[in-house]
């Protein structure tokens, strides 16, 4: 990024303007460009996948008006929110009902600079990158706090303070399970933890030891918790709590929230991709990969899959699961997750101790019995669609 | 012992039921939708397939009904309003208004049994949003309908032989199980 | 959870929070409203405030004819409208001493059991949906979607049916039909093990219910609950097999009652748990009906202006809610003098109050969400 800039003012662009100014400016002509042309659109068509898929889970067909296949239902929704009545309560706090939506957003859209979208385009690759993002995401809480506190609604506080309850509780197990990668890698940078995986499943970090792989699911339920997505969508909960925090709010400010809840299932999807899914590593595919335009284009476009994947899983997920309730959110993590990372980070510092470099065998067996578990799973599915049901749908009439 | 084995049974419980849920959610992930998408992208009108025995929107064939207010004094919420007034010259008796209420109307089909021809029935019509109450007013008297006396030996006329026949399938199809003498069978 | 409340009670006194729970509140069933006392998140006490659903049904059953207040009795409880038809018609033929033709009980028997399996779909739909997960709500409304469907075929309506008629039945039931029926419960009765493997079975909707909220046998037979949050209690109760009415008795079929199975007895899992088995019971007695559907008229002969001879009568039927009482007066003439209509909803309201004492707020959903009580049942 600074090297791309340097060399344009080399090359006698921005002749004459301090060299802070253009770095400034270049700064937030990126920011402009990733927020505009990647986050919005993604978390929009996130909304609107997340109802298709949930609509479909549920026998039902989901927005499906607006453009091919409805898939321009978040511009619309978008356009609808923008025009709403920008509704502040009057008792509410209004500077701090005003402030929350954007904290909440800032939060979420901080972690852009560190997510990788390829091997050379990131937007900075801090050398202590995965904590930055592990610091910014905490910074959510604080702003459905302020939601909570100052819309002066009691389903609003409940829901404040179960998130923030919540937030702070899941980033622990959250934080170990990231631990077990800084451990393997040794590094920080994000960038740095994807060079030292490979390409093929088996040099992935997922089947680097049984303890990784453990690791992944704890690290994939904790950012699910801190997201606020079901099971644990407790501060939301609309069956007990209305809307939880953001019940009083409406039109634009309502819609940062949520721009910020499917914005953020891609930076959980990302960074899990990072951590354990070997990122954007491709093989070297002869005459591809000696392009740096296509070997980006590639890195990219295998990136983002294997993200979007998991944020696919989180809306599985939610279109399958009950909610739990906020002392089990609490024993759940306490209890369960918090002593299951420990014994993943002890169990990889172990391997560390005896196989420095990892053993390939170990992870050739992970990688089969991951197989098997996917193999497993879609017998289920198979019986599910060819036994379990012998008539799909009884339609008297139609 | 026994704490970490039921520990270790919660983890192991929890883990397998989501698995199978997740299966079951992901199968109807690549199964036809049940939805109608009512009201444009369905193959024909809901209203075609809708059984015979469908209580709709309340239509009068003034043509074959004898005025005898059997359904006027049958409904429970008194949304029919019939008026019958008389010729003086030619004595005939004819209808001044009809009216059915289709605000009130609760669907109860009680009306459409009582008839004794049939003229009263509810169709499969159920599209009535209009954008003032008044028009939810069905008036079927536009102009004086003489009321219609059933002919000895049958219907000579064709048409109106047509709508006699009408009425009477309807009656013996749905609205009075006739065979069995249902309650609106007969006058009690 | 409670004990460490308690605990901490004496050393840091808070101030409680009074929310009101509804009338317009996602998962209170209807427009029910609650007002609840809570410390955190854990309530002190829920007094439910009933009213809001009030059409005054029992007065209008003092101004319309005998025939004519059938179909209001639909709107007493909605999603059961075929139980309030029936109670209401047994009680004018015990007054008119109207003998209800054998094929009319029988489609009687069919229509109810359909409704009860419809109405257990909503109860079990809506409790999931009150727990958070969404998709078998809608499941559950997918397979209702068909019953209504039948029901549509049967006699015209979906929801405020006015089927069941004085002496019988208004509209039989044709062979057509009985196919369609037939056809349904082949489809449906896997549909329950799935919806089994889907949301009863699951761990995390177990942990939400079981243990939670769990009535006494004393208590519930004392604040009179009745139907599936009685027999959850573990009393086997059921007006089909001890008063029995219809052609109930001629019928085999199970009477489901809480087990405690995944938690104490009485908890929230056995009231769901019992609503599921009856469904697979009501499919018992569905096929045995079809089976044993007799010919002849659908309807008894009974005067257009029916005027039962003056005297009272108090029948109950096992509605989907339980116990649905109508006491009916006649003076003698066209209109009944006075219509009570006793539910199950209201009395289940009124063990809230004791029940909620300590629960969490999410658990007063679940509350709630169990005892199945529905807004319309509850107010008349």
């Amino acid at each position: 990024m600074q090297g791309f800039v340097d060399q344009l003012i080399q090359e006698g662009y921005f002749s004459g303007a301090p060299r802070a100014l253009v770095y400034a400016a270049a700064m937030l002509a990126v920011a402009f460009a990733v927020l505009s042309f990647f986050v919005a659109p993604l978390a929009g068509i996130t909304s609107w996948l997340e109802r298709r898929v949930w609509a479909r889970m549920q026998s039902r067909v989901g927005p499906n008006r607006v453009g091919p296949q409805g898939i321009l239902q978040w511009l619309a929704d978008g356009i609808k929110n923008l025009l709403k009545e920008d509704i502040i309560p009057a008792t509410a706090d209004k500077w701090l009902f005003a402030l929350a939506p954007y904290v909440v957003f800032v939060g979420f859209f901080a972690t852009f600079v560190v997510i990788p979208f390829a091997g050379h385009l990131i937007v900075a690759d801090l050398n202590i990158g995965i904590l930055y993002l592990l610091a910014v995401t905490s910074l959510v809480v604080v702003g459905i706090l302020m939601a909570g506190w100052s819309s002066n609604n009691k389903w609003s506080l409940l829901g404040g303070m179960r998130s923030a309850a919540q937030i702070v509780s899941y980033e622990i197990p959250a934080g170990l399970a990231v631990l077990n990668i800084v451990l393997i890698a040794g590094t920080l940078s994000m960038q740095g933890i994807i060079k030292n995986q490979g390409w093929a499943p088996w040099d992935w970090y997922l089947f680097y030891n049984p303890f990784t792989f453990v690791a992944f699911f704890l690290y994939f339920t904790a950012a699910l918790a801190e997201g606020n997505r079901t099971p644990f969508d407790i501060p939301e909960a609309e069956s007990e709590l209305v809307a939880g925090y953001v019940t009083e709010y409406s039109g634009m400010r309502f819609l940062f929230f949520f721009f910020a809840e499917w914005g953020n299932l891609y930076v959980i999807g990302a960074v899990a991709t990072t951590l354990f899914l070997g990122g954007w590593q491709i093989p070297a595919i002869p005459y591809v990969t000696e392009s740096v335009v296509l070997t980006t284009l590639l890195q990219f476009i295998v990136f983002f899959l294997k993200a979007y994947l998991w944020v696919f899983v989180a809306m599985w997920v939610r279109a399958t699961l009950p909610r739990v309730r906020v002392d089990q959110l609490m024993s759940l993590c306490w209890k369960y997750m918090v002593p299951l990372s420990f014994v993943c980070l002890l169990g990889t510092a172990v391997w560390m101790l005896i196989w420095p470099e990892g053993n390939r065998v170990v992870s050739f067996g992970m990688f089969l019995l991951g197989l098997l578990i996917l193999a497993l799973f879609f017998m289920r599915v198979n019986y599910q669609i060819r036994h379990a049901r012998p008539e799909l749908y009884l339609k008297p009439y139609v | 012992m026994e704490a970490l084995a039921g520990y270790l049974k919660n983890i192991v419980q929890t883990v397998t039921t989501i698995f199978e849920g997740m299966a079951i959610t992901f199968s109807h992930l690549v199964r036809r939708p049940m939805t109608i998408q009512y009201p444009d992208r369905i193959e024909k009108p809901v209203q075609e397939t809708l059984p015979l025995r469908y209580r709709g929107i309340l239509e009068v064939d003034l043509d074959i009904c004898t005025g005898c207010l059997a359904c006027e004094r049958v409904c429970p919420i008194s949304c029919i309003t019939i008026g019958i007034d008389t010729n003086k010259e030619t004595k005939q008796r004819f209808f001044s208004h009809f009216d059915i209420d289709i605000c009130k109307c609760m669907y109860c089909g009680l009306c459409a049994e009582a008839c004794p021809t049939g003229s009263i029935r509810h169709s499969q019509e159920f599209e009535g949003a209009c954008y003032n109450p008044a028009g939810l007013v069905r008036h079927f008297v536009t102009k004086p309908v003489p009321l219609y006396k059933p002919k000895k030996g049958g219907e000579t006329d064709p048409q109106m032989a047509l709508k006699v026949e009408i009425g009477q399938k309807y009656l013996d199809e749905f609205a009075t199980p006739e065979k069995s003498g249902g309650a609106g069978a007969e006058e009690g | 959870m409670n004990e460490t409340h308690l605990d901490t009670q004496d050393i840091f006194r808070t101030e409680d929070m009074t929310i009101s729970m509804g009338p317009q509140h996602p998962s209170t069933h209807g427009v029910l409203r609650f007002i609840v006392k809570t410390d955190g998140e854990v309530m002190r006490e829920a007094v439910p405030d009933v009213g809001y659903l009030h059409r005054s049904i029992e007065k209008i059953g003092e101004k319309v004819t005998w025939h004519g207040f059938v179909p209001y009795t639909d709107r007493a409880d909605y999603l059961a409208a075929m139980f309030a038809n029936q109670g209401f018609c047994m009680a004018a033929e015990k007054l008119g001493h109207v003998e209800v033709t054998r094929r009319g009980e029988f489609c009687r028997v069919i229509a109810c059991e359909l409704n009860r399996i419809a109405s257990h779909l909503i109860s079990v739909g809506t409790f999931g949906q009150d727990i958070g997960a969404v998709t078998p709500f809608l499941h559950a409304l997918r397979e209702r979607e068909s019953i209504n469907d039948l029901m549509e075929q049967i006699c015209g309506a979906r929801l405020t049916y006015n089927y069941i008629r004085i002496g019988g039945v208004g509209y039989d039931i044709t062979r057509a039909t009985c196919d369609r029926i037939a056809a349904f419960l082949d489809h449906f009765e896997p549909i329950v093990d799935e919806y089994n493997r889907l949301l009863s079975y699951n761990k995390i909707f177990i942990e939400r219910l079981a243990h939670v909220a769990p009535i006494t046998l004393e208590d519930a037979l004392q604040y009179n609950l009745v139907g599936p949050n009685l027999r959850a209690c573990g009393l086997k109760w059921d007006i089909r097999r001890d008063i029995p009415y219809s052609v109930y008795p001629e019928l085999e079929f199970d009477v489901p009652v809480g087990l405690g199975e995944k938690g104490t007895l009485g908890d929230c899992y056995d009231r769901y748990w019992v609503r599921v088995r009856e469904m697979q019971e009501s499919c018992k007695i569905l096929r045995q009906c079809l089976k044993m559907l007799p010919d002849g008229p659908a309807i008894a002969k009974v005067p257009r202006r029916f005027k039962p001879p003056a005297g009272e009568v108090y029948v109950r039927v096992e509605s989907a809610r339980g116990d649905m009482g109508f006491y009916v007066v006649s003076d003698g003439s066209e209109y009944p003098y006075r219509v009570r209509i006793r539910t199950g909803s209201f009395t289940a309201m009124s063990i809230i109050e004791k029940i909620s004492r300590g629960l969490m707020v999410a658990d007063l959903i679940a509350l709630i969400a169990s005892l199945d009580v529905d807004a319309p049942e509850i107010d008349r």
